[in-house]
This record gives C-alpha cells, sequence and structure tokens, in this order.
C-alpha cells in the first residue's frame, strides 16, 4: 500500500528515517533499511541534513525504490534555486517518487560548508505551493508543463516552538499552500502533544507525531539544550538515568514503545514518525514493543 | 549608510608595494562615520605611510566621494599634488573608490577599506544591517521589518524550526526575525498582514549591474 492510500485508510501510519551517508560506500544504509522493509510504511530520505554534504536525496529515493520501498523524499530550499527545485522535483517524479516533504533546511552555519551560499531563493510555504502547481500541471511562472507530477506532500511543524504562536500561523499557511500530511518535530510530553492536536485536528490534514530515540540521559539534556522546539521532561530524563549507562538506551527504546502504543491507542494522531538518529537497527524492536509487528 | 571597516595595515602595503607616493582621498560622509575615512583618518594614514618610507603629496576630504562629477570638481584644486602621486589610496566605500578609478583613468587606485552593508548607525560607530536593497520593497508587509534582511534565510512566511526562545538557531546573537515581526504586528493590530502568504520574491529587481535614470522623461521633453 502506498504512504498516501495507508494515512488515507485510516491505518495507524509508521514512518521511520534514514540519512544517506558521506561518500559512496553505502552498504550499511542499505541493510538499515532492508530492516525496515516491509515494517514501516514509508522511509523518509533526508537532504543534506544539518547542511552537512552527503548523497543526493533523489538518488537514494530511486534506490529504495528499486529495493521496494516506499520512500519520501525531504527536500530542502537551502542549496536550490527554483529552477533546480522544480527540475529535481520533475526528475523525482519520473523516477517513481510519489511523497515529497517539503522543508526550508538548516542553515549552512550548521553544517560543513560553512562557507557556502545559502540559496533559501523560496521557501516551504511557497515550495509547497510549487508542488501543488505541478501536479496541477504548471510549473511556478504559471507555464503549461508536458505531463503533470502526482506528489503527495507534507510538511513539518514544531508543535513545542517557543512562541508557539507564530508557528502556528506559519502551520496554517503551509495547509493553505497544499500540504498533505505532516510530520512534527520531536515531541516527549504527550499531554502537551494532545493539546496541539486538538488545535489540528480541526484541519483536513494527517499528522504523524515525530519522536526522537533518547539513548542516554546526556543525549536528553543536549536536546533540551541545544536543539530549538525540543522539550525532554524531567521524569524521562531520571528514567534514562535510573537504568544506568549500560540499559539506557533500553530504557529509551521503552519510552519511545509507550509513547507509540499511547498515541496509537488513544488516536491522539494518524502515526508516528520514528527518527532514530543511527540507531535504525533499533526501530523494528521499537515498534515490537509498541504491539505494531 | 555604506558600512566600511579599516583593512589590515599590512595588506594594504603589500598592495601598495610597488609605489612611492600617494595621494589620499576620504569621504565625508559614511566613513567619516564609520571612522574609516574622515580628517582623523586621513592624517593618521598619512603618518603611518611616511613611517614606511612612503610620500604622500596631500590628502582631500570629498563632500561625498560616491557623487563622481561633485569629487571631481572638489579635487580640482589638488591637481598638482595628484599628478604628483604614483597612486590614489581611497579611504571610503567601493563606489568612493570607483569614483576615483573613474576620476583618474591613468593611475592605480587603491581601497583602504573593506565596503560591508547598508547599515544604520545604533550608537557611536555601532552598525546593523536592516535593508538589503534588494528592489522590490516588502516592509508594509512585514510589519516594517524586513525578514530579507533580518532573518539569516530571509524566510518570508514565518520562522523556521530554528526559532528558540525569540533567538535564532544560526547564532543565540541573533533575533528571530520573525518572532519580532510577530510581536510588533501584534503590537499594531497587524497580525492580519502575517496570515497572507508572501509570493517568492522577484529576484530580477535586484539583479546587477543596476542602474537607474530619472533623468530621462525630462531629456525627451527637451
Amino acid at each position: 500500500m502506498s504512504f498516501r492510500d495507508a494515512l488515507n485508510s485510516g491505518k495507524f501510519v509508521v514512518t521511520a528515517e534514514v540519512g544517506p551517508p558521506k561518500g559512496t560506500d553505502i552498504k550499511k544504509i542499505l541493510h538499515e533499511s532492508e530492516l525496515l522493509k516491509g515494517k514501516v510504511d514509508a522511509l523518509n530520505v533526508t537532504d543534506n541534513q544539518s547542511a552537512v554534504m552527503r548523497i543526493s536525496s533523489v538518488s537514494f529515493c530511486k534506490l529504495l525504490l528499486e529495493m521496494g520501498h516506499e520512500p519520501i523524499l525531504q527536500m530542502t530550499c537551502r542549496d536550490r534555486n527554483r529552477i533546480g527545485l522544480q527540475s529535481d522535483l520533475l526528475g523525482a517524479s519520473i523516477l517513481g517518487i510519489k511523497n515529497v516533504l517539503c522543508m526550508t533546511g538548516d542553515h549552512p552555519n550548521a553544517g560543513d560548508h560553512k562557507e557556502a551560499k545559502p540559496v533559501y531563493d523560496i521557501e516551504s510555504v511557497q515550495l509547497l505551493k510549487v508542488v501543488a502547481g505541478l501536479n496541477a500541471g504548471k510549473d511556478m511562472m504559471g507555464n503549461e508543463l508536458k505531463g503533470a507530477t502526482d506528489f503527495y506532500q507534507g510538511a513539518v511543524v514544531t508543535p513545542e516552538s517557543n512562541p508557539i504562536e507564530p508557528q502556528l500561523m506559519k502551520f496554517e499557511k503551509k495547509i493553505e499552500a497544499g500540504a498533505n500530511f505532516f510530520q512534527t518535530q520531536a515531541i516527549y510530553d504527550i499531554d502537551k502533544f494532545k493539546n496541539f492536536m486538538s488545535y489540528a485536528r480541526k484541519f483536513p490534514v494527517k499528522i504523524l507525531a515525530g519522536l526522537v530515540l533518547l539513548k542516554s540521559a546526556g543525549m536528553a539534556n543536549f536536546m533540551n539544550k541545544f536543539v530549538p522546539g525540543i522539550t525532554v521532561p524531567q521524569n524521562l530524563i531520571d528514567e534514562l538515568k535510573e537504568a544506568g549507562k549500560e540499559k539506557a538506551m533500553d530504557a529509551g527504546i521503552g519510552i519511545m514503545a509507550r509513547h507509540i502504543k499511547q498515541l496509537k491507542d488513544e488516536k491522539i494522531c494518524d502515526g508516528v514518525h520514528i527518527m532514530a538518529i543511527g540507531a535504525e537497527d533499533k526501530v523494528p524492536e521499537i515498534m515490537e514493543r509498541a504491539g505494531l509487528l | 549608510m555604506i558600512i566600511t571597516k579599516k583593512r589590515d595595515f599590512k595588506a594594504l602595503l603589500e598592495n601598495i608595494a610597488d609605489y612611492k607616493s600617494f595621494f589620499l582621498v576620504g569621504c565625508s560622509e559614511c566613513a567619516s562615520l564609520c571612522g574609516t575615512g574622515g580628517k582623523p583618518e586621513l592624517a593618521a594614514l598619512k603618518t603611518a605611510l611616511e613611517a614606511e618610507g612612503k610620500t604622500v603629496t596631500g590628502t582631500m576630504l570629498p563632500k561625498t566621494g560616491c557623487q563622481t562629477l561633485g569629487t571631481k570638481i572638489e579635487l580640482k584644486k589638488d591637481k598638482d599634488a595628484c599628478a604628483a602621486a604614483d597612486a590614489i589610496i581611497v579611504m571610503s566605500c567601493g563606489a568612493g573608490t570607483q569614483s576615483a578609478v573613474e576620476i583618474f583613468p591613468d593611475k592605480p587606485v587603491f581601497p583602504s577599506n573593506d565596503t560591508l552593508f547598508l547599515g544604520n548607525m545604533t550608537r557611536f560607530q555601532m552598525f546593523d544591517e536592516r535593508c538589503s536593497l534588494c528592489g522590490e520593497c516588502i516592509l508594509d508587509k512585514t510589519g516594517g521589518i524586513c525578514p530579507v534582511t533580518a532573518c539569516p534565510k530571509g524566510l518570508l512566511n514565518g520562522p523556521c524550526g530554528g526559532t528558540n526562545e525569540g533567538k535564532c538557531e544560526v547564532s543565540p546573537d541573533i533575533e528571530c526575525a520573525w518572532v519580532r515581526i510577530y510581536n510588533r504586528m501584534k503590537k499594531i493590530n497587524r497580525l492580519e498582514d502575517f496570515k497572507k502568504t508572501l509570493s517568492p520574491k522577484n529576484w530580477s529587481a535586484s539583479r546587477k549591474p543596476a542602474t537607474l535614470n530619472t533623468r530621462e522623461k525630462e531629456e525627451v521633453k527637451k
């Protein structure tokens, strides 16, 4: 079943994420992707994540397609102008890529080519509109395309952004621009997320809660301190601490499995997006413990 | 105003190594306020060059260095001093430097400053960039704060996921432009403007090299 059909069927959908490596040796990522095959409904392929130069997202999506996966192409506006973006979208379309996640993209300042010229010719809201246009058979300038695209398009939102009001106004702009689904920034406080969802449910879009695997109390503290829009509550940090160093990862898997189960059982959202960040091999275990496999 | 920063003196010396005598041109406008090309800086560079065994044939502080014709007229009184110099050093911005290139077609011209941005002076000799000269102003749609300039990504439709308690992900020293815009719109009861999606910018409006001739119509009449 395609990702779009899975979400529309009302099934509780699971997506995970793979980051193409830096260099042409792809043995590890192919192995990790293989572990997720048949388990998750779709796999996000990041686009030079954290502004670190890696294998192109479009190429890796194509490889995943050939292996029988359902990829979600992440597309950022950092590295291509409007000509490049539209051209790559058309290219992705003829390769059979059906899902695209439109993002602005981390600033080059965060990455390994800090001297790069940031492009940002357009940004996430405008990119969503561009995709809607390509789906309708028109480019950004209104020129007729010989053959339209058929993308299922998504966007991101940070439910715990502070201040929240401008973030929500942008969320609504993204919906207006044509977003069909959202994958959120990592959430850890389910009650707070319920508040966000009671607002987000007013809109005709599918929402997948973003979940980042906690591997240690140190990682949780680091995210609280340095990652905007992510708050790990103290009780979870304590839980990781109590588990001790060796069992911290296991405790993190337990926390995520528990959250997934609650989100599913209480029908809080339409699915989850699991970001294991380097521990993709743990995703099947997480899903098993959440009762999804 | 145009914000300039003094270049490293050693680098300047390397650039001018082939020449012995110089005429120095400052600027009474921006470079004076930046402390890079006013009266005291002209005198200081003259002293420093002489200490390095160079000759300074004269110095001049034009009213507005980028006003090519006016500067050329002002320089007439320094005709001999200019003629005696091997080269010209300009202590203003890249525009002022290129006025001199036009005025002195047969002499090498060297800039003593780096030209940084169009800036606002917030306090004495403190500057920040608020306008990027994009060619199509959107301040009327963004609460009077320019996100093309104030947001490192130049976002037009709200903050990115990197906004963090009013700060920018690029640096905690930068205020998130979109949080500033949101707060101001709220204060002046213009939050409706935030809800409107801004179209991609027309970058052809800031294509280089830009020219503007507001005299055209008048000339045609004649």
